[in-house]
């Protein structure tokens, strides 16, 4: 179990982060130098200013209202899974740093019975929108536009969600137990603390952190790109 | 094929990759909400119309050669030469393509799926699978722009007798075609036939404007083919007249595409500023009638009148409002159609598409959403000023035996107009 979680939780981890951070940063450095169109792109109406085509990429982006009006279905499970998917992250820094007020209101066994309330809702979330997805993609009449990256991706998504989830509502380890595992990485002194390599979510763990460092390392060479590339596709709407 | 042709084929991508079209590639995630967006794939159900699909062949070209992840482990992409198979596939959805941007408009990233099909066109030219059709009647345009002067005067005697029909019409014996007139104010660029001219003139003689006609007619098949190149010559054609005679403004007729390449494109291929602003008809149009330069009978239009936005004119080139007040100025019953403006269903007769025989099936198939929206408002007539339109929606009436009856803006226009003359505007 120990050797496992070395290899996905420590050393995995440090190659997944620095694979992500450069993948990504060479990603954006080919977008950004390769020469614009002189052709403007926009659909109309544009907004006129600076500020409102600013302003309006970023409701496109987070809202896409334009695709919740042909096919409310997808955008409604769409939304679940980004929304869910935020709520999980925001979650996941209290295992860098404990949030401030919240704990100090609820106390320590308010904040876990809160922590494992949100995070097993933005869990189930996550898996439902991604079953959805596997199945539209499995099922759906368009089903042959679908390539193996696409299942792949999905694939390692709900490896992630179910071990995560797993480790959610299973588990009895709470965040201040992960946190001492995660500081020590920060920190490049790795350490797996004893209670999670003995629980019963050491071996959850080590599969939720394998998925994620697969995940991680693919995505900068995936269409999950389309978390930042967005942005300036939508922005080139309104040009 | 071989290697050498399959690598140089491939390598327009190369050629032609920017920014936002390497974005496009890139983020794509192949989630179909487009599929409902495309009046080609609603109203076929064939899945080579769905956007995405035609997009994720230039996809699956590019991975195979030009993305890591794609060279890496091409089977994850189904990554592909641009082989025989592809190239027909590619050729069915391309050309099919009416370039509406409807899909763009719904897609959660804004993808421009025309944008990618335009290094598809370059991609079949080079191939030599460029369309025929589209290929000839631009090299004739071009041809007509290198050597002017062998059509100028069957050009000019036949304006001379639009110029007669524009007499009779107004009443005004003094009432002229004007060519070449340096200093002219406006030169009007029409389509070839008296139709596009006749009602323009009308409507400039009354509203007192100095103008003058274009030599050249503003349809661009260099635009449908996909070939940038000679699509900048066509539009030059006129472009370098504007320039010549020293003009302030260039008006296109109502037209859709030549609107788009003059207003949006030309600036951008030709990489110069016009000194004179570009303008469509309808703009103008709106302009006399609001600032009282020529008047129109309300009640002109009788019976239920709906008014479809063409593409390239609507959400390709920002002109809703202008042709609507128009129609509201004519007609007591105006009845907008469902969904309209930006969201407007394409009547499926853009893109140079029903210049090209062999996709007449799919595109009569591809009207079924505007015939919809037609029937819903119960209108017995319909304006639309784009001629490929009017052509998709006499085609779509007679298919499905509408009672309608499909017409450009200027000639209500002219038929609301006092005139003094003896002759209908309409012959």
């Amino acid at each position: 179990m120990e050797t496992y979680l070395q290899i996905t939780s420590v050393w995995g981890t440090y190659l997944a982060i620095a694979v992500f951070v450069l993948g990504i940063a060479w990603r954006v450095y080919e977008w950004s130098t390769t020469p614009k169109s002189p052709v403007p792109l926009g659909l109309f109406p544009k907004p006129k200013t600076g500020a409102g085509r600013f302003g309006k990429m970023l409701k496109d982006t987070f809202l896409a209202p334009h695709s919740a009006r042909i096919e409310p279905r997808m955008w409604l499970f769409a939304m679940m899974f980004h929304v869910a998917a935020l709520a999980a992250f925001v979650g996941h820094l209290r295992i860098i740093q404990e949030y401030p007020l919240l704990p100090q209101w609820l106390g320590e066994d308010g904040m876990n019975t809160f922590a494992a309330w949100a995070g097993g809702i933005a869990g189930t979330l996550m898996m439902i929108a991604v079953l959805y997805w596997i199945g539209r993609r499995t099922f759906g009449p368009f089903k042959n536009l679908s390539v193996p990256e696409d299942f792949l991706l999905l694939a390692l998504l709900l490896g992630v969600i179910i071990m995560g989830n797993h480790m959610r509502f299973f588990g009895h380890v709470h965040a201040e137990t992960y946190r001492e595992w995660f500081q020590s990485l920060l920190a490049f002194r790795p350490m797996l603390p004893d209670e999670i390599v003995h629980s019963n979510v050491g071996w959850s763990l080590g599969t939720h952190m394998l998925f994620v460092d697969l995940l991680l390392i693919y995505f900068p060479f995936s269409k999950l790109v389309h978390t930042i590339g967005s942005f300036s596709a939508n922005l080139v709407r309104s040009e | 094929m071989e290697t050498q042709q399959l690598t140089t084929l491939a390598g327009v991508i190369d050629k032609k990759m920017n920014r936002q079209l390497k974005q496009y590639i890139d983020i794509c995630a192949r989630c179909a909400i487009c599929k409902d967006a495309c009046h080609q794939y609603v109203g076929t159900g064939d899945f080579k119309y769905l956007p995405a699909r035609r997009a994720e062949l230039i996809r699956q070209i590019y991975k195979k050669y030009f993305d890591k992840a794609g060279r890496f482990v091409p089977a994850l992409y189904e990554a592909r030469d641009p082989d025989e198979n592809l190239l027909e596939e590619l050729y069915e959805s391309t050309y099919a393509c009416t370039a509406c941007r409807r899909c763009m408009y719904f897609c959660p990233f804004s993808i421009d799926t025309a944008w990618i099909l335009s290094v598809a066109k370059a991609m079949l030219i080079a191939a030599g699978m460029g369309n025929e059709m589209l290929s000839q009647l631009a090299d004739a345009a071009i041809m007509k722009g290198d050597q002017p002067e062998l059509f100028r005067d069957v050009l000019v005697s036949g304006f001379k007798d639009i110029e007669a029909e524009v007499r009779e019409i107004t009443g005004d014996p003094s009432a002229e075609i004007p060519v070449d007139k340096e200093g002219a104010d406006i030169l009007y660029v029409g389509l070839a036939g008296a139709h596009s001219i006749r009602p323009a003139a009308v409507i400039f003689h009354e509203a007192g404007a100095s103008w003058t006609l274009s030599l050249f007619e503003s349809a661009n098949y260099g635009f449908f083919l996909g070939d940038a190149e000679k699509a900048r010559k066509i539009a030059d054609r006129y472009m370098d007249e504007a320039l010549r005679l020293g003009v302030k403004e260039v008006v296109i007729t109502e037209c859709g595409h030549a609107y788009r390449v003059a207003k949006i494109f030309h600036e951008a291929w030709s990489g110069k500023k016009h000194p004179f602003r570009v303008r469509h008809i309808l703009e103008v149009i709106d302009e006399y009638i609001t600032d009282g330069r020529i008047t129109v009978d309300p009640g002109s239009v009788k019976g239920a009148i709906t008014y479809h936005d063409p593409c390239q004119i609507g959400r390709n080139g920002g002109l809703f409002e202008e042709p609507r007040r128009i129609v509201r100025a004519l007609a007591a019953d105006f009845r907008d159609l469902t969904p309209n403006r930006e969201q407007q269903w394409c009547c499926g007769g853009g893109g140079g598409i029903v210049a090209m025989s062999e996709f007449d099936e799919d595109r009569i198939k591809s009207g079924a959403k505007k015939v919809e929206q037609i029937r819903a408002t119960g209108a017995t007539i319909i304006a639309a000023p784009c001629e490929n339109c009017r052509l998709q929606l006499e085609q779509l009436r007679d298919h499905h035996e509408l009672d309608l009856h499909i017409t450009p803006i200027m000639d209500l226009v002219v038929e609301a107009m006092p005139l003094a003359g003896t002759k209908a505007a309409q012959a």
